[in-house]
């Protein structure tokens, strides 16, 4: 995760869902928040939040392997993708 | 041609090689008698009937992307350029040749295209509408897909589809889906159909980095209802407010406080997928049919 911890991450994302989602984030937004169910990301969002995951990992994810659910919210993010580089 | 089932020698179907059927006799009847069941399906959410003309507006197919997600599927509604010397030269020359090809001279610009999925008229139909109550519509089109084969009823350049669609908000739409799966599955039991339902994602053009193909994979909103683990005969689809963005289709909140791009879903019937599910499970003797309806 090119040196970032878990903290760093998170708020990275969260950063990065306030920034480009369709509609605006409210200031209860959290890392349980749905993102695909509250419109804050449509397809074209899910597609750039891939390539800002795979940017954070230091390495391409297999999109034949992506599994339903996997970008629900931030949490979920995280601990799919994300978890396990810091110390 | 391939038809590995077999379904080309059923009686009243007459298979052309280009991937469409012609329908007659009681096969043309079984079709009308489904598809006025699909209809009173419909009824359930006293859905208004609308019938669309055959081609649609190639503008409005771009406003949801249609041409970068399934640029395979496409089939235009080309005509000659109506310059006179132009269709002089046409119909001068050789303007079907041996092969069966049709030697075009110069074309006028290509504005529609023939109908890929019958709900996409709703839509633009319905553009600029704003809805205070959900809303349910269904309509039967004749579409077209290229594909790279063919088989009888199963797969075909031009088939049959009915729709029913509802309008509204996140809510209205989930709660229609539910109900149409329950009717649906309710007649597939009468119909004894072993059927089941599966997660299906749209075939999309080059799909690994497509957008909306990665977000049916990471939210599945498409379900397809299966014959024999493997044909299709109906989909759901939750469409979000993909649409309703698109058309500028909108839904006062339930609190009547908000409004917002309207929410979509639908689902759809394949009607010669039916009709081959019908002759695999009960064979091409009419006789044996089951009872549909009227």
């Amino acid at each position: 995760m090119n040196g970032r911890c878990e903290a760093e991450v998170r708020q990275a994302l969260r950063t990065w869902v306030r920034r480009y989602a369709t509609v605006e984030v409210p200031e209860s937004f959290d890392d349980h928040t749905p993102l695909i169910t509250t419109r804050y990301l449509t397809s074209l969002q899910v597609a750039d939040l891939l390539v800002y995951v795979e940017e954070l990992r230091g390495e391409g994810l297999d999109v034949g392997a992506l599994r339903p659910g996997v970008f629900r919210d931030i949490d979920t993010i995280y601990a799919t993708f994300l978890a396990g580089g810091c110390p | 041609m391939s038809d590995p089932a077999g379904l080309a020698g059923v009686v009243g179907l007459t298979w052309a090689e280009s991937g469409q059927a012609t329908l007659a006799g009681p096969l043309l009847d079984l079709a009308e008698r489904l598809d006025r069941r699909f209809v009173a399906l419909a009824r359930r959410w006293q859905a208004a009937e609308l019938r669309f003309p055959p081609c649609i507006a190639a503008a409005d197919l771009e406003r949801i992307d249609y041409f970068r997600s399934f640029p395979h599927l496409t089939t235009f509604a080309v005509c000659l350029d109506a310059d006179e010397d132009n269709l002089g030269r046409f119909a001068g020359g050789e303007p079907v040749n041996a092969g069966g090809q049709v030697t075009l001279t110069k074309v006028a610009s290509v504005e529609a295209v023939l109908t890929p999925a019958a709900c996409y008229h709703l839509y633009a139909h319905h553009r600029g509408l704003h809805l205070d109550a959900a809303a349910y519509f269904t309509t039967r089109a004749t579409c077209f897909r290229r594909e790279t084969h063919y088989r009888p009823l199963e797969r075909q350049w031009s088939f049959t589809m009915r729709e029913i669609v509802c309008l509204g908000t996140a809510e209205e739409t989930e709660a229609f889906l539910e109900g149409a799966t329950a009717d649906v599955d309710a007649l597939a039991a009468e119909l004894n159909l072993v059927l089941s339902w599966a997660p299906a994602s749209d075939p999309f053009f080059r799909p690994s980095r497509h957008p909306k193909y990665l977000m049916q994979q990471v939210d599945p909103t498409k379900r397809e209802l299966l014959f024999d683990d493997r044909l299709a005969v109906a989909s759901t689809n939750l469409h979000h407010d993909h649409f309703g963005r698109a058309f500028d289709i909108s839904r006062t909140s339930v609190t009547g406080d908000v409004v917002q791009p309207v929410h979509s879903a639908c689902v759809a019937f394949g009607l010669e997928r039916w009709l081959a599910a019908v002759v695999h499970r009960h064979g091409g003797d009419p006789a044996g049919w089951p009872e549909v309806g009227p």
